[in-house]
């Protein structure tokens, strides 16, 4: 029984953090319907950049975040004006897509080698005086790297709540994605608000980058297992659903674990993936509905 | 590419010298095994094409087809069959991987296609990894046998087979009906097009050259320290990187691609090792955004200008 | 106010305008009529910055705008009523009115423009939590003209406002339509199908037929014109357009 419970409590904190990781993925996607295969490797750099900077100056990762985002910020400014904004020029949504995805996929190259020459091919992780140690709450061990990533991972997903559905730039977001003519009409900005929508979706995969580097470890090519994990969260949050991608994590984190619990843990990720043909198979709209409306 | 005389007697020649000349002239082990990677390029950034650049599908995680026809070829070849089925059931069973998966992911519109197959590419090399965790290697046996001749030919064989395949399937109706499902899937559904069944065809066909691709590797070497890493993206990458540079949805496009990603890569490894794919990378960028036909866009261009024929498909 | 000069456009290599050339002046309504496909929204869209003209040039009180991106548009103070409404179908009826003030003159007077358009629509004020997506066709229009007004527009410009509406709501649109011509002075140009409502408002009007101007004139001229009326419009003028 107490296996189960620190099972379940295990499956909840990760849950959270594969909430956190797929934000990024899934505001560019809904927003601009890009889709940035790219993004585990940017959730890497974040890693790095917040490593470097505990080992240079021996900054609390957590403290490091406010930093991490705004340099993520704006590496994904320039992203999108170098690689992504040209992209809109494209007649079809299709298009816009595949293309998408293929310039994403060769990023991946150019950043995992130039992390490779900066950072070397080993693998890091933060070593600080909380790694490994856990808090004992009700029977379960609590890890405290884990206990830190939940709580970013409310706080953030909570952040982009509000301003999502509170702030004017919110609203042009919300106006841009919905309809980006329509948008213009009102006078919004819609390059200028893709452009910062991007800066937001890189700084996102950025904060992952630090929660992973502390409670896990990174390597330059270890981006690819985070972006698989993001994918299958997307998948089951539903397209466009920004706010569903955390539960949907949960969901993820919690089968994942009983999963492991079953079949051993070097088939973690294997778990994952048979999660994600099942849902591609039974229910590829995902498991939260969104409210589908008719246009009068 | 049309039929025309001159273009017919070109590769004519060119093929004849891929015959030809390794017999007269002494290439050297070394330029040799390029040689035969470049027949391994051509296969594989040919059949990313029939499925990408033809039919519209991205494969992000072609090497997964790859993979699969090192690994049956290797181990089937080492139990004693014969190369030539060891290779072909290479083949086989990367297509019956792709069928597999295909059945349920084709369904699904293009992204959540893509990472579908990006997910297969990474379940497998981690399996693979596991299962086969230490080195795999042939016996001694096989080593004092070893020519480099039916290596080659077997590949430049194999070569223009997926070139010729491409080719008839091309010009064939099944050809028109993958290109109407690149341009728009659904007015291709409305015009009465089995979309599904073209994609799925079109996929089994990929894969199975892919595994093709995948046993001539196999063939060539004899020491695998680390098997999962056929199952890598940079196989997925590379040719992916030769059939855009080189011009998608064209014949030549993967060929001429592919010979720039070699000779490109032979520079630059000299100079900077691994982190060549960084040129790659920023290459492939510019050319997605601003230049789709790739190469053979500039080829045609050039020749247009010098008046002269032209290579690209008719569309 | 507004002046266009020798304006082409096209739709990729379509050309739907041809050398346009009109004047819109301050304070007045006034119309543009013609069949189904004769590029009346092509105007208004290329107006609004939507459409990019290729030769000629637009001024709006001494700037040109063939230039300037929608937005850049708007701020200066053009605001349309987008064909089909165009409505941010998930986003509430309150938000859909304040997306509209997203200019940073606008934005200023939200709050009081928002009451504004309340006391002009007071359905929509009733229906402020709901989304927008489950309105109906007239709530919709209502709430789409209520958009582009908080952008607090010098020149409004609708298009295809009619279009699968009841009598009753259109005339309730119409209404509110003079009405703001009248108090605040703001110029409206309308695009419309039904003749009849648009000769019904305005003080000109242009005939667009194939993507040029054919005729030019106040309504007494055009509604006394039988003969115009019928030619290209094949309108008897009890009628809608055919």
């Amino acid at each position: 029984m107490e296996m189960f419970t620190q099972t379940i409590a295990y499956g909840i904190l990760v849950g959270a953090m594969y909430g956190l990781i797929t934000l990024g993925l899934g505001l560019l996607m809904g927003v601009m319907k890009f889709l940035n295969v790219a993004h585990g490797t940017f959730i890497v750099l974040g890693g790095y950049v917040s490593y470097w900077l505990f080992t240079r100056y021996g900054l609390n990762p957590y403290l490091s975040i406010p930093l991490v985002i705004v340099v993520m910020f704006l590496i994904g400014l320039v992203v999108y004006k170098v690689t992504l904004s040209p992209l809109l020029k494209l007649p079809s949504v299709g298009n816009r897509l595949n293309s998408s995805m293929l310039i994403t996929f060769g990023i991946i190259y150019v950043m995992d080698n130039l992390m490779t020459i900066f950072w070397k091919p080993d693998v890091r992780s933060i070593v600080a005086p909380f790694t490994g140690r856990s808090l004992e709450f009700l029977g379960t061990k609590l890890s405290i790297t884990g206990l830190c990533g939940f709580a970013v991972a409310i706080v953030v997903a909570v952040a982009l709540y509000f301003v999502l559905g509170r702030t004017q730039f919110g609203k042009h977001v919300r106006a841009a994605t919905q309809d980006a003519e329509a948008a213009s009409l009102c006078g919004i900005n819609v390059h200028r608000t893709y452009l910062i929508s991007s800066g937001i979706a890189i700084a996102l995969a950025g904060v992952a980058g630090v929660i992973i580097v502390s409670s896990y470890s990174i390597s330059p090519n270890s981006g690819l297992r985070w972006l698989l994990v993001a994918f299958v969260v997307m998948i089951l949050a539903g397209e466009g659903n920004i706010h569903a991608i955390v539960p949907a994590g949960l969901v993820l984190g919690l089968l994942e674990a009983v999963g492991v619990f079953i079949v051993g843990a070097p088939y973690r990720q294997v778990v994952a993936l048979v999660i994600f043909i099942v849902i591609l198979i039974f229910r590829p709209q995902g498991l939260f509905r969104k409210r589908r409306l008719t246009y009068g | 590419m049309r039929s025309h005389p001159g273009s017919i007697l070109g590769l004519a020649v060119i093929a004849a010298c891929f015959i030809v000349l390794p017999l007269i002239v002494d290439f050297g082990s070394s330029t040799m095994n390029i040689l035969i990677l470049l027949f391994v390029y051509v296969i594989l950034s040919q059949s990313w094409n029939l499925l990408g650049g033809y039919t519209g599908q991205i494969n992000l995680g072609f090497a997964a087809y790859f993979g699969c026809g090192v690994l049956l070829t290797h181990l089937l070849w080492k139990s004693g069959v014969p190369i030539y089925f060891a290779l072909v059931a290479g083949g086989l069973s990367a297509a019956l991987l792709a069928g597999v998966i295909g059945l349920p992911t084709l369904h699904l519109r293009g992204a959540y296609f893509a990472i579908g197959t990006i997910a297969l590419a990474e379940a497998l090399r981690i399996v693979v990894g596991n299962v086969f965790p230490s080195s795999l290697s042939l016996p001694g046996s096989y080593a004092s046998n070893f020519n480099v001749f039916p290596r080659y030919y077997l590949g430049f064989g194999i070569a223009v087979l997926a070139m010729v395949s491409v080719y008839l399937l091309v010009k064939s109706k099944f050809g028109l009906a993958m290109v109407c499902v690149r341009d728009d899937e659904e007015a291709a559904q409305v015009t009465g097009i089995n979309t599904f069944k073209t994609k799925f065809i079109a996929l089994l066909i990929s894969a199975f050259l892919a595994g093709l691709a995948g046993g001539v590797y196999s063939f060539n070497r004899f020491y695998f320290h680390h098997i999962s890493a056929v199952f890598e993206p940079t196989w997925t990458f590379e040719p992916l990187m030769a059939v855009i540079i080189g011009g998608s949805g064209t014949l030549i496009g993967p060929v001429i691609g592919s010979i720039f990603l070699i000779v490109l890569s032979e520079i630059f490894v000299q100079i900077m090792g691994e982190a060549h794919l960084i040129v790659f990378g920023v290459l492939l960028i510019p050319v997605v955004l601003y230049s789709p036909s790739g190469l053979v866009g500039w080829i045609d261009w050039l020749r247009k200008v010098m008046g002269g024929l032209t290579v690209k498909d008719e569309q | 106010m507004l002046e266009a000069s020798n304006v082409s456009a096209f739709y990729g290599d379509i050309q739907a305008l041809w050398n346009i050339s009109l004047a819109i002046h301050g304070g007045e309504i006034v119309t543009f009529i013609g069949s189904n496909g004769a590029g009346k929204s092509t105007i208004m869209k290329t107006i609004a910055g939507l459409v990019k003209p290729k030769g000629g040039n637009i001024v709006f009180e001494g700037i040109r705008l063939d230039r300037l991106p929608a937005h850049k548009i708007v701020e200066l103070g053009i605001s349309m009523v987008p064909e089909g409404r165009r409505l941010f179908p998930e986003m509430t009826v309150l938000e859909n009115l304040e997306v509209g003030a997203s200019t940073r003159a606008a934005s200023r007077l939200r709050y009081s423009n928002v009451n504004w358009i309340h006391e002009l629509f007071p359905i929509l004020k009733e229906r402020s939590k709901q989304v927008a997506g489950t309105l109906s066709g007239g709530e919709q229009q209502m709430l789409a003209i209520g958009r582009a007004l908080m952008a607090q527009p010098k020149l409004l410009l609708i298009d295809e406002m009619s279009l699968g509406l009841s009598p009753i709501v259109v005339e309730r649109i119409l209404q509110v339509i003079q009405e703001v011509n009248r108090t605040k002075k703001l110029t409206i140009a309308l695009v419309e199908q039904d003749v009849g409502i648009a000769l019904s408002v305005a003080d000109r009007g242009y005939i667009i037929e194939h993507g040029r101007i054919v005729v030019e004139g106040d309504t007494k001229l055009l509604q006394g014109d039988g003969r115009l009326m019928e030619a290209y419009l094949g309108v008897d003028l009890k009628g809608k357009t055919e």
